[in-house]
């Protein structure tokens, strides 16, 4: 019987990627991917609750809007990354360090 | 549901979602990354499908695969030289991260084992098109409309930021 | 069409001025030819001062919502929108008139500034957890462009990655537990959320949940107002970004920040139950003692690291920083007296906060450099700015009777009567390890000698107006005092569900 607990699981292993992902990576572009997985597993939440916990849409609803918001991230971050690689030649976020601290 | 052919679905899809978000994060080389990506992605619409969100998993498919998947999968070809095939990556101290990633997941786990989530009966499988559309033009329609203004926003500014400055 | 929604749209008149206006900018910038530059920067002036009109006409109005339970129409959604739009304005004045941003063309900016000055407005008034973090996503992905406006400056780039970076990992963070909380009350509206955990949804079994939950809204949040532990991308960032587009983030994201923090966690998070009020902190999860905690780090770490500090962005990013933990102190006193010393607070903040950068900006125009050891021997070249600056100084140190004095009063005053007298003690404390870095910037330019060859300093008439327009409100508002203290009294109704 699958229940809300399942999918639950399944999000937390993903945000738990997603962190590992963020912390470890030094690659800009590999970092997003690390923030899409956090985004994806929120998402996983909301509409496993929109199911069990919740008498109606909105956690649908609000999961769409997160697609949406994540687009225009990816978008504006890459942008970022690729200005950065035509001044430096490289996403490695050990050689962003012009600025100290 | 509840079908045990429904539940083994299930499970391969769970593992599909889990297996290749691990290989996002691990893997070596900056390609395999994406691709395990795209079966991330691909593996969570299949959940929302379970999750009797119709709408969303094709919205999923196409928005994320379709959309930020490409977007990525560009990112990474024009962010290294052309003929270098390595595209290998190189990760920072790994060790302390991995214990941060596992004290998040077992603090996750504890969390989803005992909190008594919101009742009510688990709503049915519907179609949930329509639905969905009567919300964004009533309930949900600031949100909806400013949702394009921050496209509109997000688009003018990623343009200005890669063009050529011919001024 | 809902005959309810006509009525929204005419409150939400203020929003939709600023929308039609971003529009115009964006055609504009797009269409016309040589006078698009000035064209432009005239239609956002004219529209944010239109929504400014607005705004104030709303004021006084019953509190209510919009559009559903989206947003609030209440006096301090009117504070709080007013006051972005007063910020946004100078620095619309501010940014043409800066040598960093003169090469770039400015048209995108203007529209980028009235993006975000939406987003605010928005972020100040949401009651509900989906428009929250649309309006949170769309300030913050405004700050990110504005940051790395010079695509090809080389530090503006680097703080706009990291910025982004770091935002998203917040914000994502931020939505987990906004989920979880979704998922304990089964509502994203704040008022239905706080319904559900007066009811128990957040007690017993689930006190884990509501406790991670809780710290990672306030990692969102405190990632806004750059709260320690989150503060990490805000000296770099505000180093690298052009300074007018870090005296904008100094102040106005954080205000809206803190707006965002005040609602939810007084209308999401307090408890009605046994008719407990609006300001009973929702027990089980003691956020004010997490948020207390968080601004005693703020403050500390903020004064501490400002002392070593050279280059005068990095320095006045720590100062916000440790600013940012004495507006803290007014929302963890958890009574209409700590939010009025919030909104008291801003509105000194303001003043003395983008005067200083102004200044910082002028210096640089003339001398290209951010480094305080240039600014030696001021006092000589440009008397003007030497003054000006000093004022601003004494403002932020908190040294009666300028302004700033008054925002650490009203909020060690809240503290203090709330019985939490060894908070607003810390508070001081570190008011007086501040005074040695401000101390230091005005002996720079007052007691050392300037560089033999440094000659007289000009200062630019847009500049200079500016600065007087900073400097008389920091030197002269105990003068206003009176209708400072009635506004910001009555600008501490909001709404809390009906």
């Amino acid at each position: 019987m699958i229940g809300l607990t399942h999918y639950l699981v399944i999000s937390a292993a993903l945000f738990s990627l997603g962190i590992l992902g963020v912390l470890t990576r030094k690659n800009a572009v590999n970092v997003l991917m690390g923030i899409e997985l956090i985004l994806n597993s929120a998402n996983i939440n909301l509409v496993a609750f929109s199911k069990f916990a919740s008498a109606d849409l909105q956690g649908q609803i609000f999961a769409i809007f997160i697609i949406v918001i994540a687009a225009a991230e990816v978008a504006v971050a890459l942008a970022i990354v690729l200005s950065m690689y035509k001044l430096v030649k490289s996403v490695n976020l050990d050689e962003a360090d012009t600025l100290k601290g | 549901m509840d079908t045990t052919v429904a539940q083994i679905v299930f499970y391969v899809f769970a593992a599909i979602t889990v297996i290749s978000a691990a290989l996002v994060v691990l893997s070596r080389s900056l390609i395999y990354s994406a691709f395990s990506l795209l079966f991330t992605f691909f593996g969570v619409a299949g959940l929302y499908v379970f999750l009797g969100a119709d709408f969303l998993a094709a919205t999923q498919m196409v928005i994320y695969v379709g959309g930020i998947l490409v977007l990525l999968l560009f990112g990474v070809m024009l962010t290294h030289k052309l003929y270098n095939l390595d595209l290998k990556t190189q990760t920072f101290q790994f060790v302390p991260g991995l214990l941060a990633a596992a004290a998040v997941f077992v603090t996750l786990l504890l969390v989803i084992g005992r909190t008594r989530w919101a009742g009510g009966q688990p709503r049915a499988l519907n179609p949930t098109t329509a639905q969905i559309g009567e919300l964004f033009m009533k309930d949900y329609i600031l949100p909806f409309e400013v949702a394009s203004v921050f496209l509109l926003v997000a688009l003018i500014g990623a343009a200005m930021i890669v063009r050529k400055k011919s001024r | 069409m809902d005959p309810q929604l006509y009525q929204d749209l005419r409150a939400f008149m203020p929003e939709l001025v600023i929308t039609a206006t971003f529009l115009l900018v964006v055609l504009i910038d797009i269409s016309l030819g040589h006078l698009r530059k000035s064209l432009s920067f005239l239609a956002a002036g004219i529209g944010l001062i239109a929504a400014l009109t607005a705004v104030i006409a709303q004021f006084g109005q019953p509190a209510r919502t919009l559009f559903y339970g989206m947003i609030a129409v209440d006096d301090m959604g009117v504070f709080f929108r007013g006051f972005v739009i007063v910020a946004s304005f100078l620095i619309l004045l501010a940014a043409p008139a800066s040598r960093e941003l003169a090469r770039a063309h400015l048209g995108e900016f203007y529209a980028l500034l009235l993006g975000v000055t939406l987003g605010m407005m928005l972020l100040a008034s949401s009651v509900d957890m989906i428009m929250l973090f649309l309006a949170l996503e769309m300030v913050s992905l405004s700050s990110y462009i504005m940051v790395g406006y010079l695509s090809t400056d080389r530090l503006s780039n680097e703080a706009s990655l990291k910025y982004i970076l770091f935002g998203a990992v917040s914000t994502g963070a931020m939505l987990y537990g906004i989920t979880l909380l979704f998922g304990m009350t089964g509502s994203t509206k704040m008022v239905l959320m706080r319904d559900a955990l007066s009811r128990g949804a957040g007690g017993g079994e689930n006190l884990l949940a509501m406790l991670v939950a809780t710290a990672l809204l306030l990692a969102g949040f405190g990632f806004k107002v750059a709260a320690v532990p989150f503060h990490f991308w805000c000296p770099d960032v505000y180093t690298g970004a052009p300074t007018p587009v870090t005296a904008f983030l100094s102040v106005a994201p954080k205000a809206a920040g803190f707006a965002a923090l005040i609602r939810f966690f007084f209308t999401g998070m307090s408890d009605t139950s046994a008719g407990a009020g609006p300001w009973s902190a929702f027990t089980a999860v003691n956020w004010t003692l997490l948020v207390l905690l968080i601004s005693v780090v703020t403050m500390i770490f903020g004064n501490v690291a400002a002392l070593r500090q050279n280059n005068m962005k990095r320095l006045l990013a720590y100062s916000s920083i440790s600013h940012a933990g004495y507006i803290m102190m007014g929302a963890v006193v958890l009574n209409a007296e700590g939010i009025q010393a919030v909104l008291v607070y801003l509105i000194t903040y303001l003043f003395m906060n983008l005067g200083a950068f102004i200044i910082v900006i002028e210096m640089y125009n003339r001398t290209g450099s951010f480094d305080v050891r240039d600014y030696r021997g001021l006092y000589r070249r440009s008397p003007f700015l030497t003054i000006a600056m000093t004022v601003f100084l004494l403002s932020l140190m908190g040294i009666p009777p300028l302004a700033g004095f008054f925002g650490k009063l009203y909020v060690f005053a809240a503290a203090v009567d709330r019985g939490l007298a060894w908070y607003a003690a810390v508070g001081a404390l570190n008011s007086v390890i501040a005074v040695y870095y401000y101390a230091r910037v005005i002996k720079e330019m007052v007691i050392e000698e300037a560089a033999q060859d440094s000659g007289a300093l000009p200062v630019s008439w847009a500049n200079a107006a500016l600065v007087w327009a900073m400097l008389v409100p920091t030197a002269l508002l105990m003068l206003v005092w009176d209708s400072v203290q009635r506004l910001t009294l009555s600008s501490t109704t909001f709404f809390t569900g009906s």
